[in-house]
């Protein structure tokens, strides 16, 4: 478990905040309505 | 071929590399800045400015890959090379900040000044200025050991005719690559007033270049007689070179070809410069270092050729794309279209 | 000069140096990644707003790329000038991610170079957005190979050392170390944090500042959501890190909590301050540091009682390390609180004092950046090498080291200054509503 934490899971978050911070740059209905 | 000679010669190749681009870029922002100050920026400006804007930042990475493919292939130099060269590639380092900076900020920021604009120009005649005192150094004469720590004379360095004849060397190299670069260029660019100001520079600069290349062989004769000795066994590859050399000059002269020129005048100082290694070898510094006596492990060696070899893999590609969009673009060159962010 | 004063001296400038290069190159990490995903957006809604926002971002990221790219050869080069000794051995190791973070780099100012001169050139847009990919990826991948090397000076490993000589020398191994996975992943999520903070900061600021147009309040949103995400993922992998450490670098662990005695159930100690080997004022969370260091809350934690007194880092570490933590938890309350708040309509959001927060935020994000380093360089001291080379013994011995240190610190100087003048200057010269105003004219009508 210990390994993984400190070998893998490290990259994974890394690629996860990238993907997740791309479709959710997508959701700016606030942005929207507002106009 | 051992894997140190690979080695060795992938280095110079970037070094090379470096020399030719780094020339251009140095000797064409001298230019730009002589012509301000002489009141005629409209002839040269526009031309350089195409120029170096999308590969400023690919200038200087040259620099960087070879000093660190040096500690890399040959980490001894780190210690021998690090400890020595402190005040003058320091003082390297802030020159080319200041103009690698400066240049940005001039470009994109719009922060045109004079001072500014002359001090660039300086800074790229002294930064080769302090970058070729490591060829100096190299020749030995200059490092002794104490305690076991090499230690750099400096007295003797800055009194050495040696040291003063490299130093005028790279300027008049570097200001006569630059101007038949920029000649061609400019023609390129059809721009006739631009290409006939640097034909004149490229004639200017062509026979000091070659009078204080060949005084820097004669000075290696009473300096370091072993090199001056492997120089002469060389003496056909600088022969040839030499010839490289007239044409490019007789192409400038006759107004003719001077892409041919470029590719002639590129010959030239690969003969020279790698004629120049070769008759070097197998030292780094004389006579404390050589490439095999400094070499890395077997391991470390392969895998960074085999790093090297995929890295070129993706590098050539992407140049021949950036010369593509640029260099080669006829719209670009021309100036008829602006795309900058 | 002694030779323990230029070890003083090459310590204060490599700091110096590293602490100065640390702000350019974090942006230069973090930003090509914030105008994709503006220009990945902007096409994607076909919003000229998000499009223009890439465009302005860019023309900004020129500037810091630029004193970025200097400084990382100043680093580079003073690595051999300063600690030649440390290069030497480094050299036949480490040098593979060094070599390759060349590559990385060549690749990515290659294309940036195109990217930035071919704007409008292509009819597809889409085109235009595929040249920043290699931007994107060189940029991120040059902190991949250089983290990879940092890392190794915390967890040495892929060489055997007798009697002086390096032998069995594995580069991959070296460069796969223990170290490497999380401080990769939290130095590169913390630069996609920062740079997205700093850019919410300028939005922020524009609104402050009286500006109320859309594009400013789009840009505000789409760098806090994009903040909220990487701090999230900042803390998981600093947590991460806390277990690296326990296993590995007991040491520095044990110094940034002041854990002095080994035991289970070990509390976490949240600032305080140390008075003649005690500590005062703390916040102690139960269970804290076990669960830091194992996610278990009854596991034992070393203490500093388990080493020698000279291989024990600085304990005012601590200090750095809350103010990390403290800022980056901070800063991801601050984002998730706006991003909620937005979706729910809430005006507070608009109101200037929550604003200057915003502002704030960048500034702290940076500060963290450096208060992160300056903990992960002090902490592993006395060595340069971990267990294998301590850093008095790397040092030159070359007696001008002073010197230069005036030297660099005048050029950092220039180059600090110099870049916000321009950065100033470029913006304030060509305002955003001027150039959606522009962009209208040249396009037609059919412009937002």
């Amino acid at each position: 478990m210990t390994d993984f934490l400190m070998f893998y899971a490290p990259f994974i978050v890394l690629i996860g905040s990238i993907i997740v911070a791309f479709w959710s740059a997508t959701k700016d209905g606030p942005m929207r309505n507002k106009k | 071929m051992t894997l140190e000679i690979i080695g060795i010669s992938v280095l110079w190749m970037f070094l090379f590399g470096y020399i030719i681009v780094a020339s251009i870029d140095f000797g064409a922002g001298f230019f730009n800045a002589y012509n301000i100050l002489t009141r005629r920026e409209h002839i040269l400006t526009n031309v350089i400015e195409r120029y170096l804007s999308p590969v400023w930042e690919v200038t200087n990475v040259f620099l960087v890959f070879f000093f660190v493919g040096i500690i890399g292939f040959f980490p001894k130099t780190a210690f021998y090379y690090g400890t020595t060269l402190l005040v003058p590639a320091s003082i390297a380092i802030v020159l080319l900040a200041i103009r690698g900076s400066y240049y940005a900020f001039a470009m994109y920021g719009s922060y045109g000044h004079r001072g500014y604009t002359f001090m660039y120009g300086m800074a790229g005649l002294f930064i080769p200025a302090s970058l070729s005192i490591v060829l100096t150094i190299s020749e030995g004469g200059f490092v002794s050991m104490i305690n076991g720590n090499p230690v750099l004379n400096y007295s003797s360095l800055f009194t050495s005719p040696l040291t003063w004849s490299i130093v005028v060397l790279s300027i008049t190299a570097l200001l006569y690559i630059s101007s038949v670069f920029l000649t061609w260029y400019a023609n390129k660019a059809g721009d006739p007033s631009a290409t006939k100001l640097l034909r004149k520079y490229a004639l200017i600069w062509a026979l000091p270049t070659m009078i204080t290349a060949a005084g820097i062989i004669f000075e290696l004769r009473s300096h370091n007689a072993e090199h001056y000795t492997r120089i002469l066994d060389l003496w056909w590859v600088f022969g040839l070179s030499f010839l490289l050399f007239l044409g490019t000059v007789w192409f400038i002269w006759k107004r003719r070809k001077y892409g041919l020129a470029f590719v002639l005048l590129v010959g030239q100082f690969a003969l020279a410069f790698f004629g120049y290694g070769v008759s070097h070898y197998p030292y780094l510094l004389y006579p404390y270092l050589t490439i095999y006596d400094s070499f890395t492990n077997e391991a470390m060696a392969i895998s960074l050729i085999v790093a090297f070899i995929a890295g070129l893999g993706l590098l050539l590609p992407s140049l021949y794309l950036l010369l593509r969009l640029f260099l080669f673009n006829k719209d670009y060159v021309r100036g008829n279209k602006d795309h900058h962010a | 000069m002694g030779n323990e004063e230029a070890v003083f001296y090459s310590r204060i400038l490599t700091e110096l140096t590293l602490s100065f290069h640390i702000l350019y190159a974090t942006i230069g990490v973090g930003i090509p990644l914030m105008i994709m995903i503006a220009q990945w957006v902007g096409i994607k809604k076909n919003d000229e707003h998000y499009i223009l926002l890439a465009r302005r971002w860019a023309r900004g990221f020129v500037i810091t790329v630029a004193v970025g790219v200097v400084t990382g050869t100043a680093i580079g080069l003073q690595l051999s000038l300063l600690w030649p000794n440390f290069m030497e051995l480094a050299g036949n190791v480490i040098a593979l991610p060094l070599f390759m973070e060349t590559f990385a780099f060549f690749f990515e100012a290659i294309f940036l170079g195109i990217y930035l001169y071919t704007w409008d050139r292509f009819e597809n847009q889409k085109k235009h957005l595929l040249l920043l990919i290699p931007v994107a990826i060189g940029a991120s991948f040059s902190a991949v190979f250089i983290t990879m090397v940092n890392a190794f000076m915390n967890a040495p490993q892929g060489f055997d050392l007798v009697n002086g000589e390096l032998i069995n020398i594995n580069p991959l191994i070296a460069m796969f170390n223990p170290a490497m996975p999380t401080k990769v992943a939290h130095v590169v999520v913390t630069a996609y944090m920062t740079s997205a903070f700093v850019l919410a900061s300028i939005a922020a600021f524009r609104l402050l500042k009286g500006s109320n147009h859309v594009y400013h309040k789009k840009a505000l949103f789409l760098t806090m959501k994009v903040g909220l995400i990487f701090s999230i993922a900042t803390a998981i992998t600093g947590d991460f890190s806390g277990k690296y450490l326990a296993e590995y670098q007991p040491e520095k662990l044990a110094a940034a909590e002041w854990h002095f005695e080994t035991e289970e159930n070990a509390p976490l100690i949240m600032y305080g301050i140390l008075d003649d080997g005690e500590v005062k004022y703390a916040i102690k969370v139960p269970y804290g540091l076990s669960i830091l260091a194992h996610s278990n809350p009854f596991e034992e934690v070393k203490g500093l009682n388990e080493f020698p007194e000279d291989e024990i880092p600085p304990l005012y570490i601590h200090y750095l390390f809350d103010l990390m933590v403290t800022i980056g938890v901070g800063l991801m309350f601050i984002s998730a609180l706006y991003v909620y708040a937005v979706g729910r309509k809430w005006s507070f959001v608009e109101t200037n004092w929550f604003r200057w927060i915003l502002v704030a935020g960048g500034p702290l994000a940076m500060l963290a950046i450096e208060a992160g380093w300056w903990l992960a360089e002090v902490g592993r001291q006395p060595w340069v090498l971990r267990g294998i080379m301590r850093t008095e013994d790397a040092a030159t011995t070359s007696g001008q080291v002073d010197i230069m240190l005036v030297l660099f610190a005048g050029l950092y100087l220039i180059l600090g200054v110099g870049s916000v003048v321009v950065l100033r200057r470029m913006f304030k010269k060509n305002p955003v509503e001027q150039e959606i105003e522009d962009r209208r004219k040249e396009k037609g009508g059919d412009f937002l």
